[in-house]
């Protein structure tokens, strides 16, 4: 019953984002022990944004992208053309499946795509679209 | 002579646009019923035709060498010229047709993205970060694929300039 309690009672803490002493001590009834009223907010401020940061990293979200490489080609010959040489990029994202689905064993998953260079054109052009979009609200 | 450069045609057509087989064959019975020649024999020599296009293309062999070998198969002087003179025309085409025909792996086909704002969840009744979400359309084998993957916006920026640099490197290569 206590753990329960407590429990709750971070949860709500979280919950609302209180930050100020004040505002987790109203919390308490009236008639608790003031000085552990004292220490567990104490805690509680230790601890809050630690637990802020781990509940948003846990959040339902589509599969995140943890981490990328790529690498260049030239393809140098092929079934169609016996010589030539293009250069072609590819490039391995590695997905983690989502964090609040996985709970303490994350999946992730690694997946391989090739583009060409009109593809990397293209694809520039629309990460250029995003950042200018993300400029425009950054500056509102 | 002008049978043949019509004829000429209709072949580099089709060899620009492997897939527009009906409107070929259609041209070819044209070309057949026009000229009083009988189809099937027309298309025998079409066949003989086309492999020397296409094993050109696959040896990248220069116009003069297609003329040669064109004469060395008993096309007259003009002809072959004449054929040659569209190889080389037509080209540039017809390798941008091979080099896209070669294999590619998981290729990204498309991509399409939104971001939004992270109001508020569960656990965090305020929150108030901004993701970014792309859906890229893969083409595993013969078949489409959807990936969704969600970023941060220090992830997009990364990602982002990581592409720059991988841009740099096949124009070095080109």
């Amino acid at each position: 019953q206590l753990v329960s309690a407590l429990h709750n009672l971070t949860r709500h803490v979280v919950y609302r984002g209180l930050t100020r002493a004040e505002d987790i001590l109203s919390l308490f009834p009236e008639n608790f022990h003031q000085n552990l009223k004292n220490l567990l907010t104490k805690i509680i401020l230790e601890n809050i944004s630690a637990w802020r940061n781990e509940a948003q990293a846990s959040q339902i979200s589509l599969p995140r992208l943890v981490d990328m490489d790529w690498r260049v080609d030239v393809k140098t010959s092929s079934d169609s053309i016996i010589r030539m040489a293009v250069p072609t990029c590819l490039l391995q994202l590695k997905i983690q499946e989502d964090a609040a689905l996985c709970g303490n064993n994350p999946v992730v998953s690694a997946l391989t795509v090739e583009l060409s260079k009109e593809t990397l054109d293209t694809m520039l052009e629309g990460l250029g679209r995003i950042r200018d979009q993300l400029s425009a609200v950054a500056n509102k | 002579s002008q049978q043949f450069s019509a004829l000429t045609e209709v072949l580099f057509r089709f060899l620009t646009e492997p897939k527009e087989v009906e409107r070929f064959l259609t041209q070819l019975s044209d070309f057949a019923t026009m000229n009083k020649i009988s189809l099937g024999p027309l298309k025998n020599i079409v066949k003989s035709i086309l492999l020397v296009p296409n094993g050109a293309l696959k040896r990248n062999l220069s116009s003069e060498q297609v003329r040669a070998d064109f004469i060395a198969l008993g096309l007259s002087e003009e002809k072959a010229s004449y054929f040659a003179e569209q190889w080389k025309v037509n080209s540039p085409t017809l390798t941008r047709l091979a080099v896209g025909q070669t294999l590619m792996i998981n290729q990204l086909i498309d991509m399409e993205w939104k971001f939004g704002v992270t109001a508020g969840s569960s656990e965090l009744e305020k929150v108030g970060s901004i993701f970014l979400q792309l859906k890229l359309v893969i083409k595993k084998g013969s078949q489409l694929e959807n990936v969704y993957v969600e970023l941060t916006l220090p992830q997009f920026y990364s990602f982002l300039h990581e592409m720059e640099r991988v841009k740099a490197s096949l124009e070095s290569f080109s």
